[in-house]
Parts: structure tokens; C-alpha cells; sequence
């Protein structure tokens, strides 16, 4: 028995000690190639900066060219990485087990929890370093990375809006009819262009409207000046919430109505990513809601024109309704990312510096050009101070994005980058929008906004297919209240947004 | 074959065809897919936009998604990468698994039962994420190709299947060849090991189409560009068709035809691998060792 025991022990000491043999050997031979994430006894000729990120589609180092120029520009290796759908997961597991990387990107919510914890550098008493970076987005947008008067993070300043009512003209001109400009109308065409075979296939193949879910109503909601659902925002000086706005029910009944008229696509509800753009290229659907990109990237146009050389879609503006007409919801509180800086840097002021200057840069005159447009004279030439992008910007510019970490003049840049769909991008910019302030309300604790988020739009959607009745509109408003604990939101908002002056 | 010379009445034989049919129905639909895959990825973008999303047989061939997949320098690299922890990942497994489950397979080893048990233990717990990233990372591996190979160097489950493969060679080999003089590893090699051909086999595709479907390590572990597995660039340029990233204005959003090209090279190689091993999975086990 004990002879036993002690040939166990044996024979489990040798197979640890075959592991760590094996472990061992392979860190000699690469270990010495990882970022020392530390940063102590490095020097300072040689600092790598690790960056990480959401997105997609870097290419590899030496295909780079933002990469090398940023090099050469600070003095410093810029390692950026991105991964699209698994970056909650990758940055929460390099938080958790310490392993920060010197300038990462986050949201609202994160940087709420990880400022928190104590994670994130305070850039406030650093303010005058990135001076540069404060003047390029602005007061308005330092505010809004602040947690209790502290800045956590570089804001990348929001977008403007993009997306409108898009409707096919020459569907419109072989039924000789005008495009819609009240809701009323809107609903005429939509069923003209589901009955009356505007494609002149002969076959009943084709629908009014289409979009990516409750998008595919947004300017529906907007007639009715009501935002859309979950949405905070002013009427005649008044914070109001959607759900309470009186006209959200007479929205949601005309929505029905739509929809009971069979003018909608039938699978609009379950409508993900793209899959509506795909759609009405393939030529069923007669309006669609969507953003100029789109559907009027050259390489979209030559997918339109390919299935059907006659397809020509044109904006449409916004249907007239009792409140006039509304492009749909724009939050304008919110950001499309914000950049942060792990506390840990503190302790290598060094590598502190590199991130500065590497932020100030791309602020820069100079760098904020090159993440934009690329490099000088081979992406684009400068004409009396005019940008003037090259062919190879529109191949290989895809990705520059990636790099604009404090962002970019949105409209200048579009229409540099973009000069073809200028009047499409314009027009997008300048319609009128009901102005959400959902961005600048952190979420209250005791709130899951996830599960009454899924809870809202379950039942908005039963509303509108007429699968539970509208008379019971208040009883929903009262279990989202109660249940789902939507009083604590409506209060965290009333609240935050009288504090921050934006509510009188 | 051996009712070629009994006579086979008319129903035999109808019964046979209606059997082919149906296996051929099945193998048709397992096949369906795939040629999709293959049709989408060779035809042009707006000729399948044309037909509703669906293209069998190609009307019109074009190369140009492979072309230019192909010319970034990420994919052939990332290419690279995933040959590697594949061919030299697989290695290590086989001889780890091997060392393993072989004295785990002895019954007259001491301690059995305990090894067993903190083997099966891992089987059914094992320390999180963010335990094994720490691991990782105090081992110096993050950001190096081992991360993808070393973390995962042994499977239980692969470990078990083999022990048991072991167990069932007849104890007579084993006491023939120690009668002739052979010491546990020469055992081992020259008597285990050539009877062992269909599961180390089975065990090696199971390990070699997990290294090549490398994914969730490489995520974790690399952020390295240079070392992202191939599984990681397709999806990245399949996955540039979600909700947020369509947002975004400097998106190129890749073509159907792009996608399924990324996935025919992402999956052929693998694909030609299975039928050069498939003989080993209907093999007997011990054909021709002991007669009588």
C-alpha cells in the first residue's frame, strides 16, 4: 500500500516535470520577443506601444503604411490590433489579469466601470500635455468622457447622421406618380408599389418599404414628433421620454396600419446587419431606410446597376405628419468610441509621453492628414491646401479609420473622401432630426437596460402587428416601469441631464 | 460479391436501387452546401445579386475574389502561421497524449487511479479564463506562436479514448515481448505504437482540425498581426457585415463572392486532409496480430 502511495507521488512529480521542461524550453527561444508590459529597465529608444481596438480588416505590418509613418513620425513602435465581435471579451480578460496595453478602446458603460475599479488613467492633471488633442474634438467632447469632473478618456467625436428614406425612381416614373412627401402619401406609393407591379414583371413579387427593423419607420415616428422608443428628448423646452409622448400611440397606430396593408417586407422584424440593403438591391422593395453608404459606394452602385441597369434610387425626404416632418432619432450625447489609458502607465512616464505625442499627432495638422487621407503624394496630392485624394486612397484606405484615434472634421472629411456622393451626404446632414439625450445619461444602477430594452421592442413590435391591442399601451408602460424598473432610468435622466444644464 | 453466384430475384436488386438512391439523395445534400460555397465564391458579385442570393453552377467564372485575397500579404501569412501550429501543434500532442494515456493504460502502475482522477478532473473543471490568461502570460507565451500549441497541448477527453485503445491490446503482446527482452519503451515504440495506427490517427485529426480552426486562443493570447491563424483573418473579413461596423463610412463591405472565396480557402486544405485518414478510421484494430 505505502510502496503504492509513494510510486503515485513519483510518477506525478515526473509528469509535472515533463510539462514544465516542455513549457520552459519554448519561452527561452521566444519569450524574449513579448512587449514588456512593465515597461521598467526598457530603453527609451525603444518603446512599443500596444494598442487595441474593435473593428476589422488591418492588414498585415508591412502592408501598413499608417503604421510606418506614425513610427517614424513619434519616434516610437505602434503596435494596433483589432478584432471585431470578441473585443468586450479580449479587453475584459487583459483588464482582469493586468495586462493592459498602453491605449485601448471603450465605451460610456466601461469607462463608468473601469474608472471605477481605478483602471484608467485621470487625464486631468495631464490636460495641458494633450493640448493639441483638447483643441482638435473640442470642450463639448472632453465632457463628455468625464466621470465625476474627472476625464478618463480621449473622445472620438460622434458622426453626423446618415441615413434617410431612399425610394426607387424609376419605379415611380413607370406608375407616373409623384414621390410621397406626407404620410399619407408615403403609405399610397408603398402600396402602389406592392400591387401595382412596379417593375413590370408581371408577377405580384414586390413590396413598399423595408429597413432594419423599427428603423424601417424611424421618419414614420418622426411625423409624428415622437423619438424613437427609449429615447429621451426636448419638446417645447420639456424633457420627454418616447413611451410618455402622447403622440406615440398615434404613431404606433399608423405604423399598423402600414403594416396591416401588406406595404412592409414581412421579415422586416428579423432583418439583421444588412440583409435589407441586399434585398432591395435584388429589386423587391420600392423604399428602404438606410445610410448613403450604402447604396451609393461605387461599389454598391455597380451591384444596383448589375441586377438592373434602369434601377435609380434617389433620397427621399421625410413624410410630412402632424408634427411636421422629422428624419427620424439622433442621439447627439453619444460617441463612437473613446480611447483610454491604463493607470498603470503612470509608473513608465516614458512610454506616458509616447502616448501623448502619438495622440497629439494624429490631432496634428500634419498626422490627422495622414489618418485620414494617407500618406502625401501617393494617397492624395495637396492643391492650394485642398486635399486631392488619389485612386489609391479609395483602394487602400479602407482601414485608415482605425488609426484616427481623436477623430476627424466629419464633413470635411466625407467630402474629401467621398466627393461623388457629396450631395447625398449633405442632404443626410441637413435634415431635420428629433435629438435624442440618451448619450449623455450613464446608466443607473437597479436598471438592466438589456433585458428591458428586449422587453420594449418585443411588445412595440406585437403593438404594430396588432398582436396585443393597443388599448393596453398603459399597462405595457407600467410593467416596463415596474418589472423592468424603468423608473430609476426616467429618474437618472431627469436627474443627469438637469445637472448638466441640458434640462431646464 | 459473394452473391454474385447465388441468383438474385428482380426484388434484390430494386430494393438495392432504391437504397442507392437514397444514399446518393443524402450524399447530394451534404454536398450542396459546399458547392454553393464554391459557385458563390467563383461567380461575379451581381450575377449572384441577380438570382436571388443563390448560384449553383456558375454562369460566368471569375477569379478575382481569390486574386485578391490572395494578394494581401495577411492571408498568405496567416496561412503560414496556421500550417504551423497545425503540422507542429498536432506533433506535440501525440507524443504528450501518447505518454500519457500509455502508463495510464498499465494496470500495474502505482497511483493509477489518482493520476486518473486529476485527469477526468480536468475534463469537468478547469480554472476560467482569465486563471489560464494569467498562466499564459506568466509563462512568457502571450503574444508568441506557442500560446496557440502549449495551452492545449493535451486533451483529456483524447487522453481517455486512448488509454482505453491501449487497454484492449491483448496482455499476450505485452508479455511476448517482454519474454523477448524488450524494456517499456521499446514496447512502447516498436509493439504499441504500429497497432495503435487507427487511433492515433483518429486522435491526431481530432487534435489537427482543432489547431486548424484556431481561434479563441489566438484571440486571447495574440495581438501580434503577424501571428493571427487564418481563422481569424477569414472571420475578419467575413464578420465586416455587422450592424456596427456597416456603420462605419470607410468600410469596404466585402462582396458574397469575397466571403466565400475567404471560406473555400479557409476550409479546402483541411477538407483534402480527411480522405487520406478516413481508411484508418474503418480499419480493424489488431488486423493479423494474433492468430488463433
Amino acid at each position: 500500500m505505502r510502496k503504492r502511495f509513494i510510486g503515485s507521488i513519483i510518477s506525478l512529480i515526473l509528469m509535472v516535470s515533463l510539462f514544465l521542461v516542455a513549457c520552459s524550453s519554448k519561452e527561452e527561444t521566444t519569450g524574449s520577443s513579448t512587449s514588456d508590459s512593465s515597461g521598467n529597465g526598457e530603453a527609451s529608444e525603444n518603446i512599443e506601444l500596444e494598442i487595441i481596438s474593435g473593428g476589422n480588416n488591418l492588414p498585415a505590418p508591412e502592408d501598413d503604411v499608417i503604421k510606418q509613418e506614425l513610427e517614424k513620425a513619434i519616434g516610437a513602435e505602434v503596435n494596433l490590433s483589432v478584432v471585431s465581435s470578441e473585443y468586450d471579451n479580449q479587453l475584459n480578460v487583459r483588464l482582469a489579469a493586468g495586462d493592459f496595453p498602453d491605449l485601448f478602446a471603450v465605451n460610456r458603460q466601461q469607462i463608468l466601470d473601469f474608472s471605477k475599479k481605478g483602471l484608467l488613467l485621470d487625464l486631468t492633471p495631464h490636460m495641458e500635455k494633450i493640448q493639441s488633442v483638447v483643441d482638435f474634438i473640442g470642450e463639448d467632447n472632453v465632457t463628455k468622457a468625464k466621470v465625476d469632473d474627472k476625464v478618463f478618456a480621449v473622445t472620438v467625436p460622434p458622426q453626423i447622421p446618415y441615413n434617410t428614406y431612399w425610394i426607387r425612381k424609376d419605379w415611380l416614373d413607370n406608375l407616373g406618380i409623384q414621390a410621397p412627401t406626407t404620410v399619407d402619401e408615403l403609405l399610397a406609393v408603398a402600396s402602389a408599389f406592392t400591387q401595382d407591379d412596379p417593375d413590370g414583371n408581371g408577377k405580384n413579387d414586390t413590396y413598399g418599404i423595408t429597413g432594419g427593423v423599427l428603423n424601417a419607420f424611424q421618419p414614420i415616428f418622426g411625423a409624428y414628433g415622437v423619438g424613437m422608443p427609449g429615447s429621451f428628448y426636448l419638446k417645447d423646452g420639456e424633457l420627454v421620454n418616447s413611451f410618455y409622448d402622447p403622440a406615440m400611440k398615434d404613431a404606433l397606430s399608423t405604423i399598423k396600419k402600414f403594416i396591416e396593408s401588406g406595404v412592409v417586407d414581412p421579415e422586416v422584424v428579423t432583418n439583421t446587419a444588412l440583409q435589407h440593403q441586399q434585398k432591395a438591391f435584388q429589386g423587391q422593395y420600392g423604399i428602404i431606410y438606410i445610410d448613403w453608404p450604402n447604396i451609393t459606394k461605387e461599389v454598391f452602385v455597380e451591384q444596383i446597376k448589375t441586377v438592373n441597369p434602369d434601377a435609380e434610387w434617389i433620397q427621399l425626404r421625410a413624410p410630412e405628419g402632424p408634427a411636421g416632418y422629422f428624419d427620424g432619432t439622433h442621439d447627439i450625447g453619444t460617441a463612437p468610441r473613446y480611447y483610454a489609458i491604463p493607470k498603470e502607465l503612470e509608473d513608465d512616464p516614458a512610454k506616458l509621453e509616447k502616448v501623448f505625442e502619438l495622440l497629439n499627432y494624429v490631432s496634428s495638422d500634419k498626422g490627422s492628414k495622414l489618418v485620414q487621407y494617407g500618406v502625401e503624394g501617393e494617397h492624395f496630392n495637396l492643391e492650394d491646401g485642398k486635399v486631392v485624394p488619389t485612386d489609391l486612397l479609395a483602394e487602400e484606405g479602407a482601414y485608415f479609420w482605425l488609426y484616427q484615434f481623436t477623430g476627424r472634421p466629419e464633413m470635411e472629411y466625407l467630402k474629401t473622401k467621398f466627393a461623388a456622393q457629396e450631395e447625398y451626404i449633405e442632404y443626410a446632414a441637413e435634415q431635420p432630426r428629433i435629438e435624442a439625450l440618451n448619450g449623455f445619461v450613464d446608466i443607473p444602477e437597479g436598471y438592466n437596460p438589456a433585458d428591458a430594452t428586449r422587453y420594449y421592442e418585443e411588445e412595440i413590435i406585437k403593438f404594430i402587428y396588432g398582436e396585443r391591442p393597443l388599448s393596453e399601451y398603459e399597462d405595457f408602460v407600467a410593467t416596463l416601469e415596474s418589472t423592468f424598473n424603468y423608473q430609476a432610468m426616467l429618474d437618472a435622466a431627469e436627474q443627469q441631464l438637469t445637472d448638466k444644464g441640458l434640462v431646464k | 460479391m459473394g452473391g454474385r453466384n447465388l441468383v438474385r430475384g428482380i426484388e434484390d436488386r430494386i430494393f438495392d436501387y432504391i437504397i442507392y438512391f437514397f444514399l446518393a439523395l443524402v450524399g447530394l445534400s451534404a454536398i450542396f452546401p459546399l458547392l454553393f460555397v464554391l459557385s458563390a465564391s467563383l461567380t461575379p458579385f451581381g450575377e449572384v445579386l441577380k438570382n436571388g442570393g443563390y448560384i449553383l453552377i456558375p454562369k460566368t467564372l471569375t477569379f478575382d475574389a481569390y486574386k485578391e485575397l490572395l494578394s494581401q500579404a495577411r492571408i498568405p501569412k496567416a496561412f503560414g502561421v496556421t500550417v504551423f501550429i497545425t503540422v507542429v501543434g498536432t506533433f506535440i500532442n501525440l507524443i504528450l497524449t501518447t505518454l500519457m494515456a500509455y502508463p495510464l493504460s498499465r494496470k500495474k502502475l502505482p497511483g493509477r487511479n489518482f493520476l486518473l482522477f486529476i485527469v477526468v478532473f480536468t475534463l469537468l473543471f478547469n480554472g476560467g479564463i482569465v486563471p489560464t490568461y494569467l498562466i499564459v502570460k506568466g509563462t512568457g507565451l502571450i503574444n508568441t506562436i506557442w500560446a496557440m500549441i502549449v495551452p492545449n497541448a493535451i486533451w483529456s477527453f483524447n487522453v481517455l479514448i486512448m488509454k482505453s485503445f491501449f487497454e484492449n491490446l491483448p496482455e499476450d503482446l505485452f508479455e511476448a515481448a517482454r519474454i523477448d527482452g524488450a524494456k517499456e519503451f521499446r514496447i512502447l515504440w516498436q509493439i504499441v505504437l504500429p497497432l495503435s495506427l487507427p487511433v492515433m490517427m483518429t486522435i491526431g485529426l481530432f487534435y489537427m482540425v482543432g489547431h486548424w480552426n484556431e481561434f479563441f486562443q489566438a484571440i486571447m493570447y495574440v495581438t501580434d498581426r503577424t501571428l493571427q491563424p487564418l481563422q481569424v483573418v477569414v472571420r475578419d473579413i467575413l464578420l465586416q457585415n455587422s450592424d456596427q461596423l456597416s456603420a462605419n463610412v470607410d468600410n469596404m463591405v466585402p462582396t458574397v463572392t469575397m466571403q466565400m472565396a475567404a471560406v473555400i480557402i479557409a476550409s479546402v486544405p483541411i477538407i483534402l486532409v480527411y480522405p487520406f485518414i478516413q481508411k484508418h478510421f474503418t480499419k480493424g484494430m489488431l488486423l493479423g496480430s494474433i492468430k488463433g
